[in-house]
């Protein structure tokens, strides 16, 4: 199973979970301008674009530790444009949920909702 | 106004704060206007935090304006008005009636004792509305008195409260109060000395100003450490007054009424005994409001420093003013300075020869200024004991700082019923143009005194300074009148100053 692969099973995990938490799912790999949002749904009256982050056994980090900076203003800049693509005037945010598949494939989920804490400034 | 108000300090003052909240769609951000300092900014983190540990989620655009917008909002006192605004606009509680909050905010919601509380309750009774502040704050606004004051400890029962769902008893000035301490040491266990006790009586029970003048290991210290017990305890006013100072540095209330006393060591700065720095605090001319303000080894300190006390130990308040604004702080205090009569100490000691020359001895003299010492009524010579006082085995001699704090006590109430009608407590506060109104004087002291004013070549002021002394002493006795071995008592503490 390459990279690639190991992502789409994370995606299809990933829209699984959220369906489960009864989140309405908007859709997967959004592409927008510069980049794409690999999961968009509702949680309630809140948007949420979600990164989400997969990682088979034997990597150095955990799957949710590998967003840095660079990847965090992307997501914001992302998430911007779809928003104001789909003319949507209620509160959003950004999740992330980070995979971690064990040798026998198991899933283990780590969900960090709204990873810019209010911190992310114009 | 809105229903939902903080406080920031402006000197011993709080200014209402009004918190105003929008929250619109977008991506979550907390934005503070309104010229918050790093804490009120920081605020946001733990509001945020406390919030959600009580199940409120925050999210989209939030501003926050803090009004009036041009005033610097200082201290964390804001994080609790700043998280009730916050819960009411994204609708998990709803504020009818205007309140006044107060408090820092933990992460998990717990309330976190601020400065502060004794300003914001003096508002919150001015304005007529409720005060909601932390637990540890709740014992110095209970001695606030006609203040609706409640203490939850979290947020969490804060906006129980507020929903109308459990309520938070109010704050009550019960039970809070204790006994006042007995001080160490006890003037009856201090030999010898009589004439100094004399004059640390006079002082305490007029709060006249005092200057202790001795040769090293005579004991100046020790008696200026046992006027504590003898000074008379702090009427309710009295405690308030020296509560604000202390709150708005953070500095607990003393459980009982015993007076400030503050030790102040020659090297302390302009600025940490006069007050101000950039945030403009008060100094310890202030915290010793209502109290005393030792000097010790008085010529060491910078004679700027000394100059700089003139203006307050004449008019009992002092007005800081900065270039971020100008505040007034109380400065009413019984000043002690205790020094060595020269360098070396010894001179005038009848056994230890003073090595000091005429220039040394001219110039530690020059550097107690004159008019700082015009201001100090009573000067005191602390002579080294004799051999024989030395061994002395007998233990305890004169009456104990218990007995004479019960006559000061007295005594001092006689001076607030004298000039209750012009708002004043004790006789050293008295103003140069009310001292002769209230003074009466026996028929013989008129003459007497113009003939010692003759003699002694004493100034204006120094009159009214010593009729005042003699009133205190005559009060001390419990006498109507001032008589002329009143006068002649008050003469005697008389030194330096312009009359010699």
């Amino acid at each position: 199973m390459d990279h690639l692969e190991t992502g789409r099973l994370g995606e299809a995990l990933a829209e699984r979970f959220f369906r489960d938490r009864g989140w309405t799912v908007l859709g997967r790999n959004v592409r927008v301008r510069g980049g794409e949002i690999d999961l968009v749904a509702m949680d309630g009256p809140e948007l949420v674009v979600v990164e989400v982050r997969t990682r088979s056994i034997g990597k150095i980090l955990p799957a949710e530790e590998t967003v840095g900076p660079r990847k965090l203003k992307s997501l914001v800049r992302s998430g911007r444009i779809y928003v104001e693509k789909c003319r949507w005037k209620g509160p959003w945010r950004i999740d992330l949920l980070g995979i971690n598949l064990d040798e026998e494939g198991h899933p283990h989920f780590s969900y960090l909702p709204d990873i810019t804490v209010g911190r992310v400034q114009d | 106004m809105g229903p939902i108000l903080g406080v920031t300090l402006k000197g011993i003052e709080a200014v209402p704060i009004d918190i105003e909240v929008e929250i619109t769609g977008g991506l979550f951000v907390i934005s503070v206007v309104g010229l918050p300092d790093a804490a009120v900014r920081e605020a946001r983190e733990r509001v945020r935090a406390a919030l959600r540990s009580n199940g409120i989620q925050l999210r989209g655009r939030i501003a926050l304006n803090l009004a009036p917008a041009d005033l610097p909002k200082v201290g964390s006192l804001l994080d609790l008005p700043m998280a009730v605004g916050l819960a009411m606009e994204s609708g998990a509680v709803r504020v009818g009636e205007t309140a006044l909050f107060l408090g820092e905010l933990a992460m998990d919601g717990r309330l976190r004792t601020t400065k502060g509380a004794v300003p914001a309750a003096l508002l919150a009774r001015k304005m007529g509305i409720p005060l909601f502040l932390p637990p540890g704050n709740a014992g110095e606004v209970a001695l606030v008195k006609g203040v609706k004051a409640f203490a939850p400890p979290d947020l969490g029962s804060l906006l129980a409260h507020l929903r109308g769902e459990s309520r938070v008893p109010p704050v009550t000035g019960s039970g809070s109060e204790t006994e006042d301490a007995a001080v160490e040491p006890d003037l009856a266990d201090i030999k010898g000395q009589a004439a100094a006790k004399r004059a640390l009586e006079i002082a305490a029970a007029g709060h006249h100003n005092i200057l202790l003048v001795g040769s090293p290991g005579s004991g100046k210290t020790l008696l200026a450490r046992a006027l504590r017990g003898i000074l008379p305890p702090l009427s309710d006013e009295e405690r308030l007054e020296t509560l604000l100072v202390k709150s708005t540095l953070g500095i607990p209330a003393k459980p009982d009424r015993t007076r400030p006393y503050r030790v102040v060591h020659h090297t302390a700065s302009a600025i940490a005994l006069c007050g101000g720095g950039t945030t403009l605090r008060p100094g310890e001319i202030s915290l010793a409001h209502r109290g005393v303000l030792f000097l010790d080894e008085f010529p060491e300190f910078h004679r700027d420093l000394l100059e700089a006390l003139r203006q307050p130990l004449e008019d009992g308040i002092i007005t800081v003013s900065r270039a971020s604004g100008s505040v007034t702080y109380p400065a009413r205090v019984l000043l002690v300075c205790a020094c060595n009569p020269c360098p070396c100490g010894y001179w005038g000691d009848p056994v230890e020869p003073c090595r000091c020359s005429a220039h040394t001895l001219e110039k530690y003299r020059n550097r107690l200024s004159g008019p700082i010492l015009d201001r100090i009524d009573l000067h005191v010579s602390v002579p080294r004991l004799t051999p024989e006082e030395l061994v002395c085995l007998e233990g305890r001699q004169g009456p104990s700082s218990r007995e004479i704090r019960e006559k000061v006590t007295a005594a001092r109430k006689i001076q607030q019923e004298r000039w209750k009608a012009h708002g004043f407590g004790c006789n050293a506060e008295v103003p140069e143009r009310l001292v002769r109104s209230g003074l009466c004087l026996s028929r013989k002291v008129r003459p007497f005194l113009a003939e010692a004013v003759r003699g002694l070549r004493i100034s204006g002021r120094g009159i009214s300074r010593v009729l005042k002394v003699a009133r205190t002493i005559a009060d001390l006795r419990g006498d109507l009148e001032v008589s002329v071995e009143d006068v002649c008592e008050a003469l005697a503490y008389r030194g330096g100053g312009e009359s010699r």
